[in-house]
């Protein structure tokens, strides 16, 4: 859930980073050593979030209805469905599979 | 009457610049998915519980949807704040580097520039970045990114307040909603070999690591698959 301070928190990290790049940051100067790696990093924080959320509950590892809705929504992804159909049918998935068991 | 013409010819211009490469029906594409992504993610935040004035806030003030995405899915997995505001800042290095690409060709003044660090996302600096004049490339800039935002921020706000007319949000499966949109926003770059290799060492080590260590850990460990990209190029 996101509250006021966490939203104040986000909004100023995100545009200080922003501001930093379009006023500060010299991309020549900065070394392509250091662009390769801020460039992936955040596919890499998203990738460790996507699985510690996909099967992980509360700091233990825990595989219920909702790994099988993910894995649902990575199906919609590959076949290039629009992203309100891959979250809903994520959604519906685990909430069903839920009611059935 | 001649001013009004002149008002609406100036506006029209701002979004189709002529003499680029920027086309209408590319900012149509843009216009249509980054209103449904504002929409489908404000909806799951107010329905997760957020509420619908703090989410408007957050798509004007953070105006992007991977920070917000990433905080909820930490917390809502158990993460503690500090480790979901951690990550919500993380994921949005990108846009640093997009601002600092584009920069150079922008206009000379920081003020001008301040703003227009605002509204860089990934589609709209690489659409101006195609342009081979400074001035090509501002135009097509503020055109992208009117095209990317005004459906961004209207879909956000129509998600707000639908998400806050929807009842009974615990039958919904939300937990699984957080990873699905995060999954889809990263599909693309998975075609690649190098990224998939990334993004699954990032995946590995964040559960490898998730019962042996507190939280914020793992995910501060799949961070550091992003040294991968540094192997074997030079």
């Amino acid at each position: 859930m996101l509250t006021w301070m966490v939203v104040v928190a986000l909004a100023l990290g995100v545009y200080a980073q922003r501001a930093a790049g379009a006023v500060l940051i010299d991309t020549e100067r900065l070394s392509a050593t250091w662009q390769r790696v801020l460039e992936v990093l955040p596919l890499a924080i998203i990738s460790g979030v996507v699985a510690l959320a996909t099967l992980s509950d509360d700091g233990e590892l825990a595989v219920d209805a909702r790994a099988v809705g993910v894995a649902v929504a990575a199906v919609c992804a590959w076949r290039k469905l629009p992203m309100f159909v891959t979250v809903s049918a994520a959604a519906i998935t685990t909430a069903a599979l839920r009611a059935a068991t | 009457m001649t001013a009004g013409r002149a008002g609406l010819a100036t506006v029209r211009s701002w979004f189709l610049p002529s003499g680029t490469a920027f086309t209408s029906s590319e900012g149509a594409t843009l216009g249509f998915t980054y209103f449904t992504v504002g929409l489908t993610v404000a909806v799951l935040h107010v329905t997760e519980g957020t509420s619908p004035w703090v989410m408007l806030a957050s798509v004007f003030l953070v105006n992007s949807v991977t920070p917000t995405l990433a905080y909820a899915t930490v917390t809502a997995s158990g993460g503690s704040m500090t480790a979901g505001i951690l990550s919500g800042w993380l994921v949005s290095t990108r846009f640093g580097l997009f601002a600092a690409a584009i920069a150079p060709r922008l206009w000379k003044s920081r003020v001008k520039r301040a703003i227009a660090a605002h509204a860089s996302f990934d589609p709209n600096v690489a659409m101006a970045m195609r342009e081979d004049t400074d001035d090509k490339v501002q135009r097509v800039y503020v055109a992208s990114s009117l095209w990317l935002c005004v459906p961004w921020w209207i879909g956000g706000t129509l998600g707000a307040v639908i998400g806050a007319r929807l009842s009974d949000p615990g039958a919904l499966g939300l937990d699984a909603v957080f990873p699905a949109a995060l999954l889809a926003i990263i599909w693309p770059q998975l075609q690649r070999w190098d990224l998939l290799t990334i993004a699954l060492v990032a995946a590995v080590a964040a559960i490898a690591l998730v019962e042996l260590t507190p939280g914020g850990v793992p995910v501060l460990a799949a961070a550091c698959a992003s040294l991968l990209s540094l192997r074997g190029r030079r």
